[in-house]
């Protein structure tokens, strides 16, 4: 399939698709869980969990979002700014901006652990990463985003192209360091199955213009249990397919992650 | 779009999610069983000979197109990830070696087919490409997508077989892995194997070529085990009744060898002095005497003996000349008299020398 049709594919489905619901939805008032939407996370509430970023509403229309964990050694933060609705679509723009120098550098190293060759040294890098989100909801149970974003990298020098992470989900998300920007694109269904039961399905697509290995896709599917609106849990798989410098290839990674959600400031 | 609300929609994804994985590769290849290697054919075949009376053979480690660049495995080195442009430079001096000495079947060691540290280049179309042998034989040592160890990354590094005339079978026979590492080091070590092919040779129905790169850093007896299984599959084809030109690199020196021990000058300057990995051959002094009295060695042993220097293969020592021999080749036929050549000039393609010689067709 040509890289272009996925992209085509996910607008046309969100375009042409009539609307069946208006007003508020049964999955967002449950306390929605802002990941992967256009819609901010409540303001006063903290969601973290171990892999999804933690995400504080600042106001009705502001979340603030961060990796917690990566942190230590690759600082970041994201802004999702709300504005509001337009039509039967709610949309937002998410702002972010990654260092991850620390980080290379500490798996730049000899022996076990060593993902990068010592023998390369990682200059300082900055990425920032701007993305509008496109969220439709079609009825009590489905909410549909789009998202398109461009990033862009900065560095302080010369980045060895064989210091590259030849791996999943790696490899499409640092190759931006390599060609100065890339352009990322998607489409998330979510929604309730019955009972508690819950799912998330995205697809993302990653594309390098001008680059040799400028294409990967990723397709998730997640199973979550949401016990109430503060704590959920969940397993799934991630499907990927890229092309790296070895050529492409497909893989099939295990997910699952748990967030845990507080209400901070009513 | 009822369908998203569906749990059957849900495992739909799943099941075909799960059709998927089953093409997945495995992250780490292990070999278990006896497999057919890969075959591979050179881009442009040239037509071979008819009938011959005598064949060259050769046999190389040829260091994965590192040439004598200062690796961090297997010399006191800091490189790991090679540029594109120092690979084919290497590559292009074991091509023009190799079209210099013109073999007719050549078996070859360390060649990497989609290693990250080697530019990710197919050495084997390459070498057919750039020789005049038309047909390989592939089989993995160490296939790993991913090795998280010193940025080494995607490796995979074989044993091969080129020859001039099509290889009818190929197959990868595994050896058993070292018994000296913990687990999770020996999940993603090599997977040393012999490479077993059967050639078309034009008036010999049932020729082999066989090759094997035994254990080079185990301080157990893996090394005497892949030796002694090499020999048990060249006994078998004897057997047969077939007919075999065999090598490698053997990774021990042969009987009666003056030197045993290079463990002082091998030792690099921040490495145990009690690590004595591939440099201690001093309890390994029978271990290739089987194949030396059963079969036709290309140097047979009293030469050997005379000259030792001058049959020297290998060295880690970038600054010095061939320290030991261990590289061999065998036969249960004849190779013609002092037609073998241990050709020590190349220096610069490798760190281990190549041995050519002509073998007799049995007629």
């Amino acid at each position: 399939m040509k890289k272009t049709n996925f992209l085509t594919a996910g607008i046309l489905f969100l375009l042409i698709t009539p609307c069946t619901v208006t007003g508020q939805l049964p999955e967002i008032e449950d306390g929605i869980w802002s990941s992967g939407t256009a819609f901010p996370v409540q303001a006063g509430r903290l969601e973290f969990g171990i892999f999804m970023p933690a995400a504080y509403g600042l106001s009705e229309s502001l979340e603030l979002t961060t990796h917690l964990l990566p942190n230590i050694y690759m600082p970041n933060a994201g802004l999702k700014w709300s504005h509001g609705s337009v039509g039967p679509y709610q949309w937002a723009t998410r702002h972010s901006i990654y260092y991850p120098t620390p980080l290379l550098n500490l798996v730049a190293k000899e022996g076990i652990g060593g993902l990068i060759s010592p023998e390369f040294t990682i200059p300082d890098m900055l990425a920032v990463h701007n993305e509008m989100m496109l969220t439709r909801a079609w009825d009590p149970h489905l909410l549909t985003t789009l998202k398109l974003g461009v990033t862009v990298a900065f560095g302080s020098g010369d980045l060895d192209p064989r210091s590259t992470i030849d791996l999943p989900l790696v490899f499409p998300r640092l190759s931006v360091f390599y060609n100065t920007y890339s352009i990322r694109t998607g489409l998330n269904f979510q929604g309730r199955i019955f009972f508690r039961w819950h799912y998330h399905m995205a697809t993302d697509l990653f594309f390098l213009p001008g680059a040799e290995e400028g294409f990967a896709f990723e397709q998730t599917a997640f199973l979550l249990w949401r016990k109430n609106p503060r704590f959920q849990s969940g397993f799934g798989c991630k499907l990927t397919y890229a092309e790296y410098p070895f050529g492409t290839q497909w893989h099939l990674i295990p997910v699952f992650d748990t967030q845990w959600a507080l209400q901070i400031k009513k | 779009m009822m369908v998203f609300k569906n749990y059957r929609f849900m495992l739909l994804v799943c099941m075909l999610l799960c059709i998927l994985c089953m093409h997945c590769e495995p992250w780490v290849e292990e070999f278990e069983e006896t497999e057919d290697a890969v075959l591979f054919t050179a881009a442009q075949t040239l037509a071979p000979p008819s009938s011959v009376n005598t064949l060259t053979v050769m046999d190389w480690n040829i260091r994965f197109g590192a040439g004598r660049i200062p690796w961090f495995g297997d010399s006191c080195g800091d490189r790991v990830i090679l540029t594109e442009e120092e690979v084919l430079t290497n590559l292009r001096l074991v091509a023009d070696k190799i079209n210099e000495i013109q073999p007719d079947i050549i078996l070859l060691n360390e060649v990497d087919i989609e290693s990250k540290r080697s530019a990710y280049i197919d050495q084997m179309q390459w070498l057919l490409d750039n020789t005049r042998l038309n047909y390989g034989a592939y089989a993995s040592v160490w296939q790993v997508q991913f090795i998280p160890s010193d940025g080494l990354g995607r490796m995979n590094m074989g044993n091969a077989i080129l020859s001039r005339w099509p290889i009818t079978e190929a197959i990868r026979i595994p050896l058993p892995p070292r018994g000296d590492q913990d687990e999770l080091t020996r999940y993603f070590y090599l997977r040393r194997n012999i490479l077993k092919v059967k050639i078309d040779l034009p008036n010999v129905p049932d020729f082999y070529a066989v090759t094997v790169h035994t254990s080079a850093f185990s301080r157990d007896d893996t090394r005497k085990k892949h030796i002694d299984l090499f020999k048990a599959e060249l006994d078998a084809l004897d057997e047969a009744g077939a007919w075999f030109v065999a090598g490698g690199d053997l990774n021990t020196v042969p009987p009666g060898a003056a030197r045993r021990y290079f463990c002082i000058e091998n030792l690099c300057p921040d490495e145990d002095p009690d690590d004595k990995e591939g440099c201690d051959f001093t309890k390994e002094e029978t271990w290739l005497e089987g194949l030396y009295e059963d079969y036709q060695s290309a140097v047979p042993i009293d030469n050997y003996l005379a000259a030792e220097e001058m049959y020297f293969t290998n060295t880690p020592d970038w600054g010095g000349f061939w320290q030991k021999k261990l590289d061999y080749l065998f036969t249960n036929n004849q190779w013609v008299a002092d037609s073998d050549s241990t050709h020590q000039e190349a220096i610069e393609c490798s760190d281990h020398a190549p041995v050519s010689v002509r073998w007799e067709v049995p007629q």
